[in-house]
């Protein structure tokens, strides 16, 4: 006969191994979701790159390439959002709740703000490029982007109140809410850092 | 004599094994994470569609019974006919039903408790029911007419509402197979005992992670695609009008790059089906292990790079010659598959049951599907059966002489796994030979129509033809009835059918080393695989298979050194 101490430590190690799993589980999954949904994006980055050769030059005869410093100054700041989130992650690991949520709410801040400058670029596309697969795209794009970005935006939020709550410890097995939506974070930064090349910079 | 792995952990284990009760009819009906019961909500779904498109496929038929409209009231009402029987086959009926195969068996194969995200699983299911329900609905509002591949400017232009209702489908369709993919990567990569290494796991296992790969990289593509489709059908965009700088052959690009993948999805699990069904019921080894599952990796990737064979006629002319090269390499790691087939059942004992006929039909038919392939990869060729039914007839023996046959092979292996009932084999056997015989006798005269200049999706047609549509829609109504006979043995089998033990077909892997059904938690023990899954003919198998005979069925008290 096990004694009552005995089961409890072997409900316990089995308790430890099934959050382990479910761990390895939750990363692994989101890594081939990472790459699977980046195709979504691939696949406009494509659309974007066939519609491209209809037309003698990009942009088109007449239209007038978009302005670059305000999307560059949102990309930037997207950038310096994923780069505090990375922090956080940190920071909550090692135990220091506050400090996590201060980064966390800067990086929700900038993200936000980038969200805007987003917005009121696809609001403000000019009638000629509409005219042609050269603002279509654009706004294609940014849209497709926006709907993601604006999505794992909240989940951060969501996140964020939670965390506010004291909900996450620093171990990563009872934080993996706050590991999921950084890493869902990072994806929408690549993928813009993808749409950014195309849409700005690649003529 | 050797020590032999036994599936169980020790005589305490068997004496909790008791006969397990199958759920209860209205367990399916509801939301559950349970992966068996997802499994076979998926499989009951996938039938009732399947039996919905092979009504449509009769209408089909019988429209072409004579060289006039007789049954249809325009051409355009026709297309929208063929539309919907291709779409549900392909999208409602294949794709679902190796979900439906893949959740059952895949998590007990790797002697797992469920799959790695059982919420994630039952989400996945539950999305097809609406998705299936919408497209329907878009047939009686104003039906698609595009085709199931939807080619603008038909699917723009002309298609009524029900192009859209079918994109929105389509669109939730690719979701939950991106899903369920994602579910079956993890399971498979992350919940295997740490006794069954990479290549020591069934071959099913290996096909389906294969399918997923290509899943999971293709389908966004898809929703890439239908997204674009949508915006110009509800929003005025122009990404397939060349009056506004768009272009159609972007369509065709996006889509099929994933729908030739999507090809590989519909086969390869009825591939890892076939090695595992041909191995177990020849009673030897499956020749050249290593090979077929690299294999299904190697279709994997290499299907990516075949798409514009789809578009040979409207392609830029440099590009045709590097997509045939590719298109007939893919048949290399094809080929593998079919010798590991004949390699395996040569010199076996052979057992004639219901899932071994149906394997060896794939056999045959498949391969008649894979050279027509290899014909159509041709440049010239293809230029010249382009659109008519050669075509058709190819991607039928592909997909109904490949896919459906491993289907119903699957079904008659696994039917007493899943319901703990055998199938009648006398009824397996009559349902094969109507099969078999109504799907030869449809499908193979139309390589001879095709070629003689016969176009697909008109209903109207040269009346020289007449002759050889009435013998294909002869056969084809025998291939229909051939349905009922399985309807009518499945649903007798449920319920009168002999009582199946753990392990009737004395196979090695996990799924089997269970009782038949298994209990809520799959196994009463930490099972422990075979050292090899396919390592027939050995003493040590036959001790193995004996201690699983031992543990599950034999009720005598348990005899010394089974375990």
């Amino acid at each position: 006969m096990t004694t009552y101490t005995e089961r409890a430590e072997k409900q316990k190690t089995s308790d430890q191994r099934a959050a382990a799993i479910r761990l390895k589980n939750n990363r692994l999954g989101m890594n081939i979701f990472q790459v699977s949904w980046i195709m979504a994006f691939v696949a406009l980055i494509v659309v974007n790159w066939q519609l491209r050769f209809n037309y003698s030059q990009w942009p088109p005869a007449g239209v007038p390439p978009f302005d670059l410093i305000l999307p560059s100054v949102a990309t930037l700041a997207l950038l310096i959002s994923s780069a505090l989130v990375v922090q956080a992650l940190k920071i909550l690991r090692r135990g220091l709740a506050a400090a996590f949520l201060v980064k966390w709410r800067l990086a929700i801040g900038l993200g936000a703000l980038f969200l805007a400058v987003i917005v009121y670029e696809f609001l403000n596309v000019s009638d000629a490029a509409m005219a042609t697969q050269y603002g279509n795209t654009f706004r294609l794009m940014t849209g497709f982007h926006f709907v993601h970005a604006l999505a794992i935006l909240a989940i951060m939020c969501r996140v964020y109140q939670e965390a506010n709550q004291g909900k996450y410890s620093g171990d990563e097995h009872d934080s993996w809410a706050v590991e999921g939506a950084a890493k869902l974070w990072y994806f929408v930064t690549f993928a813009w850092m993808l749409f950014y090349l195309v849409l700005y910079w690649i003529r | 004599m050797a020590t032999i792995a036994v599936p169980l952990g020790g005589a305490q284990a068997r004496q909790e094994v008791q006969a397990v009760r199958r759920p209860a009819l209205s367990e399916y009906l509801r939301w559950s994470v349970d992966h068996k019961i997802i499994g076979v909500q998926y499989g009951v779904t996938s039938l009732l569609f399947f039996i919905i498109g092979g009504a449509l496929a009769m209408g089909i038929r019988l429209e072409l019974w004579t060289p006039e409209l007789d049954l249809m009231v325009s051409g355009a009402a026709y297309n929208s006919l063929f539309t919907m029987h291709g779409t549900i086959m392909i999208f409602l009926f294949i794709i679902p039903m190796w979900a439906a195969y893949g959740n059952f068996v895949v998590p007990l194969q790797l002697g797992a408790k469920d799959m790695a995200f059982p919420w994630l699983n039952a989400f996945a299911f539950w999305l097809i029911p609406p998705a299936g329900v919408v497209m329907l609905l878009g047939y009686f509002v104003s039906p698609a007419e595009a085709g199931w591949t939807s080619y603008p400017p038909l699917s723009t232009l002309f298609s009524g509402d029900g192009q859209t209702l079918w994109a929105l489908g389509a669109h939730l369709l690719g979701l939950s197979s991106i899903l369920g993919s994602i579910n079956f990567i993890v399971t498979i990569l992350n919940m295997r005992p740490p006794e069954m290494t990479i290549w020591r796991m069934p071959l099913l296992c290996w096909a389906v992670l294969a399918t997923s790969i290509i899943a999971v990289m293709a389908t966004p593509f898809l929703a890439g695609a239908l997204t674009l489709l949508l915006l110009d059908r509800m929003t005025g965009t122009t990404f397939f009008d060349a009056a506004g700088g768009g272009d159609v052959l972007l369509w065709q690009n996006i889509f099929w790059f994933y729908s030739h993948p999507a090809v590989y999805i519909m086969v390869l699990p009825g591939m890892g089906v076939l090695s595992e069904v041909l191995s177990i019921h020849s009673r030897k080894p499956v020749f050249g292990y290593r090979m077929v599952g690299l294999s299904s990796m190697a279709i994997a990737i290499v299907g990516f790079t075949v798409w514009a064979h789809h578009m040979f006629t409207s392609l830029q002319p440099e590009l045709r010659i590097p997509f045939m090269i590719t298109t007939m390499i893919i048949a290399v790691p094809t080929g593998i598959k079919m010798f590991s087939w004949l390699g395996t059942i040569w010199g076996g004992k052979i057992r004639f049951t219901s899932a071994m006929l149906f394997a060896l039909g794939f056999m045959s038919m498949f391969v008649i599907g894979g050279i027509t392939g290899v014909m159509l990869a041709a440049l010239p060729f293809d230029i010249h059966v382009h659109d008519t039914y050669f075509v058709v007839s190819h991607f039928h023996f592909v997909l109904f002489g490949g896919s459906v046959f491993a289907i119903y092979a699957a079904l008659y292996h696994w039917f007493p796994k899943i319901t703990g009932r055998m199938m009648d084999e006398t009824l397996g056997r009559i349902h094969f030979v109507f099969t078999y015989l109504g799907f030869l006798i449809t499908f193979f005269p139309m390589h001879i129509v095709g070629m003689l200049g016969m176009p697909r999706r008109v209903a109207v047609y040269d009346p020289a033809f007449t002759d050889f549509n009435r013998l294909i829609s002869f056969a084809a109504f025998v291939l229909g009835f051939s349905t009922f006979i399985v309807l009518y043995n499945i649903v007798r089998s449920y319920f009168h059918g002999p009582i199946a033990s753990a392990n009737p077909w004395r196979a090695l892997t996990l799924e089997w080393a269970t009782t038949s059904p298994p209990p809520p938690t799959n196994f009463h023990d930490d099972p422990i695989p075979y050292e090899d899954p396919y390592g027939y003919g050995t003493e040590a198998a036959s001790a193995y298979i004996e201690a699983i005979d031992m543990a599950f069925d034999r009720r005598d008290p348990a005899p010394s050194g089974a375990d």
